[in-house]
């Protein structure tokens, strides 16, 4: 007997499947939000999914709810509009890295200051995917992109140190942590204030297979032995996953 | 009705909450400013402060999705800043009220000094190709009037609806009678009871679509149409009929007050619904020999208006912010000379 796949109320099924890469981490984390949601028995209408530009942003029109796909950088904003408009509605943002601190990191600077009851679930895949493969804000030090063909030199935005700064919930996780990423969006979603979930994600097509991944199995497996899961800090080491309320 | 005296940027602030404001977001900018100060004191609507004029118009885009009637007001730095999510809320059909309080520009320019140097934005200022409904008033009373027709034109339209000012106007004490007017009801379901997708994508219905040209011109000429039908509505224009002069003098906003002192010698036209140009022009210009257009800026409206009557339109700029009789009348003596 096959198990029914309730999660899947949650996304609009004629849409399916996605558009996305094979091997590609955003399925990964919609499936995650979709359980999150099921486990806590969201009600469809009264949720309202928000994102921004980029492969990541084409994430809101999969769910079977209303959803709105902003300019570049601009979900914050406008999931902070709709909650304070409407406190009853359960605010939900999936976007990108690039979205969320790059153009749009003054928002994210300001969004966590306000402590708005918004959840952001963050899919860091340290590129700029849909654009061809440039370097993004997380980008790590010395990784070769099509934009720093000798290696970035910048340092990776701290986004642990952003939101925790203003005491928000933060939690850092990877597309490989299955469960462990699906807890922290439901620890996210039940959170009072603002909670940011970040989940390190691979793009094998313009990130992994430059940097000599063969696919994308490899570069989750890479996860596998970098990331130690540490859920009793106050502070996450750049190899640890874990929750910070 | 009771009878007030009021600034205009405070009339456009006490008229919103009036035609059903509910949501206010905007950031500090001379000399928009009033309006901010004098909606935070009103006890019946939110209003955030935010830390810019970019995270200004989108959170009033999610308001407004989520069923708030929302607004935000800046000046020209901020409204340039605000242009990509202008057009956005255009594609996503977001109802809308934008107060844009001109100041001389470019960049920082002259922040406590009126302009006009914003007219071709408001219809060309966001990438692609959109069609906006715009009011400039001239008077406190007028403003108060057309914050109404504004709110009301962003539900009929489902789009951003622009009014703008100037610091002159907007600075502007008068006494006014604070009249009800018609309010339009909301028509567009809030965010959180379906499962619609809004997206600045060109789409059909919840269904983004970027590969089929039919889709993106079906879309556009749906706009097109939406702006034609609401904006017939709103027809706002004065005329001051001369029969014994041969020009017709076109202005609007702070400078249309210097132009009365004319209408001795000119005819006067004031287009209060800026965009879409109010078509009615064309046969009251074919009275006058000669069209003037006066503005204060290098030349924005008078394209428009030469687009509309396709025939050649004389051009007055006044520029730097000071609307000085003497000036005008040299720059028309000008004209009438060259004739």
């Amino acid at each position: 007997m096959t198990k029914e796949l309730t999660y899947l109320n949650y996304l609009k099924q004629d849409r399916l499947p996605h558009q996305w890469c094979p091997g590609c981490g955003n399925g990964i984390i919609l499936k995650l939000s979709c359980l999150a949601m099921e486990k806590l028995n969201f009600p469809k209408k009264g949720t309202v999914m928000v994102s921004g530009i980029g492969c990541s942003g084409r994430s809101a029109g999969f769910f079977d709810l209303d959803s709105v796909h902003t300019a570049h950088g601009r979900a914050l904003p406008v999931a902070e509009g709709i909650k304070l408009a409407n406190e009853e509605l359960n605010v939900m943002v999936i976007s990108g890295d690039g979205d969320l601190f790059g153009i749009g990191g003054n928002h994210l600077l300001h969004a966590s200051r306000r402590n708005t009851d918004i959840t952001v679930i963050c899919i860091s895949n340290a590129i700029y995917g849909m654009t061809g493969g440039q370097c993004s804000p997380t980008t790590e030090i010395s990784s070769k992109t099509l934009t720093t063909p000798r290696g970035n030199v910048d340092t990776p935005v701290n986004v642990q140190a952003i939101v925790t700064a203003h005491n928000c919930f933060y939690a850092r996780s990877t597309t490989y942590h299955f469960n462990h990423a699906m807890k922290c969006i439901f620890e996210a979603l039940q959170h009072k204030g603002f909670s940011f979930v970040e989940i390190k994600s691979q793009c094998i097509t313009n990130d992994g297979r430059r940097r000599g991944f063969k696919n994308s199995y490899e570069m989750l497996m890479s996860y596998k032995e970098n990331y130690k899961i540490n859920n009793s800090t106050n502070e996450l080491e750049h190899n640890e996953i874990g929750i910070i309320k | 009705m009771t009878k007030r005296l009021l600034q205009g940027n405070q009339a456009i602030a006490l008229a919103a909450v009036k035609a059903g404001l509910d949501f206010f977001a905007g950031y500090p900018i001379t000399p928009a400013s009033e309006i901010l100060h004098e909606l935070v004191n009103q006890k019946t609507i939110k209003v955030l402060q935010m830390e810019d004029e970019i995270a200004s118009i989108n959170t009033i885009i999610g308001a407004s999705l989520a069923g708030a009637k929302s607004m935000t007001a800046t000046s020209g730095p901020g409204f340039s800043l605000m242009q990509e999510s202008i057009g956005h809320a255009h594609m996503m059909e977001v109802p809308l009220v934008i107060v844009n309080v001109q100041r001389v520009g470019p960049s920082t320019g002259m922040p406590t000094f009126p302009a006009q140097g914003d007219i071709l934005q408001c219809k060309y200022g966001s990438h692609g190709d959109y069609f906006p409904i715009v009011f400039y008033p001239n008077s406190v009373a007028e403003l108060y009037e057309y914050t109404f027709n504004a709110f009301n034109a962003a539900e009929e339209s489902l789009s951003p609806v622009i009014i703008l000012s100037d610091s002159y106007v907007g600075h502007l004490y008068e006494t006014i009678e604070e009249a009800d007017y018609p309010i339009s009801k909301r028509t567009l379901a809030p965010l959180g009871t379906s499962n619609r997708h809004f997206t600045g994508l060109t789409h059909e219905g919840s269904i983004p679509e970027t590969s089929d040209p039919e889709v993106h011109k079906k879309l556009m000429k749906h706009f097109k149409t939406k702006q034609k039908k609401v904006s017939r509505k709103y027809k706002g224009y004065e005329y001051i009929e001369n029969k014994s002069s041969d020009i017709l003098l076109i202005a609007y906003g702070a400078l249309s007050r210097a132009a009365y002192d004319l209408k001795e010698d000119f005819a006067i036209y004031r287009p209060v619904r800026i965009f879409p140009i109010v078509e009615k022009l064309r046969d009251i210009a074919k009275k006058y020999k000669e069209i003037v257009v006066m503005e204060m800026n290098a030349g924005q409206y008078v394209n428009e208006v030469e687009g509309l009557l396709h025939r050649q339109v004389k051009r007055i700029s006044i520029m730097g912010g000071k609307i000085d009789l003497n000036e005008i009348s040299t720059k028309l003596r000008r004209i009438k000379k060259k004739k």
